[in-house]
């Protein structure tokens, strides 16, 4: 409780800090903001187009699910690679004042969600011109994907965080590791791809796929997101949430050595 | 409340992880080469046993050697350091003025570091905003506040962080040696600022290498020698027994 008020006295900090990275990453480019949509856009059409063939699936329908595929998943591996380095980052913040050090993987996280949602814009945009019968109530269920996904990035980032001030290589490795929760998750490859290839487990198990279902459901298919979608996303979040702040109360305090 | 420091044998170690080789490819190496006989860094023990009391009021400064301990000691009182045994209790707010130049953001202008600044010291953005046109008169930057702080000299971003620094109060001030860099000018007006601010904070304790300055802001000097207080004298006492013990 202590620890939180902590983090609510510095939010003035942790937030302007995210603002300037926003600034910083738009600053000096032409298209400043639109870069965050057009980017995973562009990637998008171009995946689709090789995809829908070789899958012999509609385009149409199937670039929205790539889309929303690669923005939350680019949002979650991002926050925790990224994050892996936010200690080392702001080591000067770190050893000039006394704040809470999670203040410093939250700055990392929120940044990502803000893009997050920029670039979601395009996806909502698609969806209501190739499948306007999706529209309806459950849109509001999608947009609990948003604090949900934040609830998993930012103690993601903040484990990877402390893993990474004792061990530097790490964001290396995880890279790797990253990469392949990718290849076993229905992210840009449908879940019917892996139940017909009998790996049903990668599907009902996996609690990404479940975090993207709970955007997915009610976007591409317009249907709530199922009990076990938020079941399996709120475990996600408590079970990153204990270990990161069992891993915090343990070394917190030494972080400032190895900087 | 009164501001009160008090330290009852405090002992302070740098784990000595901390410099070793730190990759998880060491880490896999150790794993697998059984002989753990390369041991050869150890923890260093970098304060000792140190028990000290300061009242409200007290203005205190720090004389020792480099690696006597002197900024170990101010980074453990503003509870930057953990401490490995003993008990640390301070009370009021603490202001330290230990790197100046670090923390500022590289792409962003010299305003708006000044507000980054502000708020990472724990400031409102309105108290910050409020304080911002005395801040920029300050530093005396003229349109370079308004430049990404990557195009600064070093001296510039001196300046411009003693001028943020300063002008945010705290009952318990830190400091280790007064001013650094800047011109001439500059280094006549941060004095001012400095004996400014030294009188309003409830406590000051100053490390420094400059007997005069100590003399004139201190009235109680603690002499630190690898780690240990050797003296806790009032300030004239301390300066005798640090220059005849140590500069020969």
């Amino acid at each position: 409780m202590n620890y939180l008020s902590g983090i609510w006295a510095a939010r003035y900090f942790w937030w302007h800090l995210s603002m300037s990275d926003l600034r910083s990453r738009w600053r000096r480019s032409f298209f400043g903001l639109f870069w965050s949509i057009l980017q995973p856009l562009g990637l998008t059409l171009l995946l689709s187009l090789v995809f829908s063939r070789i899958f012999g699936m509609r385009i149409t329908e199937y670039a929205p699910y790539i889309l929303s595929g690669m923005i939350m998943w680019e949002y979650v591996a991002g926050s925790v690679i990224g994050g892996s380095l936010a200690f080392v980052q702001a080591d000067a913040y770190i050893k000039q004042t006394r704040h809470p050090l999670a203040i410093y993987t939250l700055r990392n996280a929120l940044t990502g969600l803000i893009i997050l949602v920029t670039a979601s814009l395009a996806l909502i945009l698609w969806v209501l011109l190739v499948m306007p019968q999706n529209f309806g109530w459950c849109w509001f269920a999608a947009l609990t994907a948003f604090p949900i996904l934040g609830l998993v990035a930012w103690p993601g980032a903040t484990i990877t965080a402390y893993i990474a001030v004792r061990f530097r290589d790490l964001p290396h490795a995880l890279g790797l590791i990253m990469q392949a929760m990718w290849f076993v998750s229905p992210i840009y490859f449908e879940a019917a791809t892996f139940r017909n290839g009998d790996l049903h487990v990668l599907v009902d198990y996996n609690p990404i796929y479940h975090l993207l279902q709970i955007a997915r459901a009610p976007l591409l298919h317009g249907e709530w997101p199922t009990l076990a979608n938020y079941a399996w996303s709120l475990g996600t979040i408590v079970i990153l949430g204990v270990i990161a702040v069992l891993v915090g109360r343990a070394s917190e305090k030494r972080v400032i050595f190895y900087l | 409340m009164t501001n009160a420091i008090r330290l009852r044998n405090v002992n302070l170690h740098y784990a000595s992880v901390a410099f070793r080789e730190r990759s998880l490819k060491s880490l896999f190496a150790t794993w697998f080469s059984q002989s753990r006989t390369k041991r050869d860094l150890t923890d260093i023990h970098a304060l000792k046993d140190i028990t000290v009391h300061v009242k409200q009021g007290e203005r205190i400064g720090l004389l020792g050697h480099n690696g006597a301990g002197k900024s170990s000691f101010l980074k453990m009182v503003a509870g930057l350091y953990p401490i490995s045994s003993g008990s640390r209790d301070v009370r009021g707010t603490i202001r330290s003025m230990l790197d100046l130049s670090l923390g500022f953001e590289p792409d962003a202008t010299g305003r708006e570091n000044i507000l980054y600044r502000g708020l990472l010291l724990g400031l409102s953005p309105r108290a910050m905003r409020s304080m911002e046109a005395e801040i920029v008169e300050f530093a005396d930057l003229g349109e370079f506040i308004d430049y990404p702080l990557k195009t600064y000299s070093v001296g510039m971003q001196v300046r411009l962080a003693f001028a943020i620094s300063t002008s945010v109060g705290g009952d318990i001030l830190l400091l280790d040696e007064v001013v650094g860099a800047g011109d001439a000018r500059f280094m006549g007006k941060a004095r001012a600022r400095i004996m400014n601010l030294v009188e309003q904070s409830e406590i000051m304790i100053l490390a420094s290498h400059d007997l005069t300055t100590l003399r004139q802001l201190c009235q109680r000097g603690l002499v630190l020698a690898d780690g240990h207080i050797v003296l806790d004298a009032p300030i004239e006492r301390a300066i005798e027994f640090y220059e005849e013990k140590f500069s020969k």
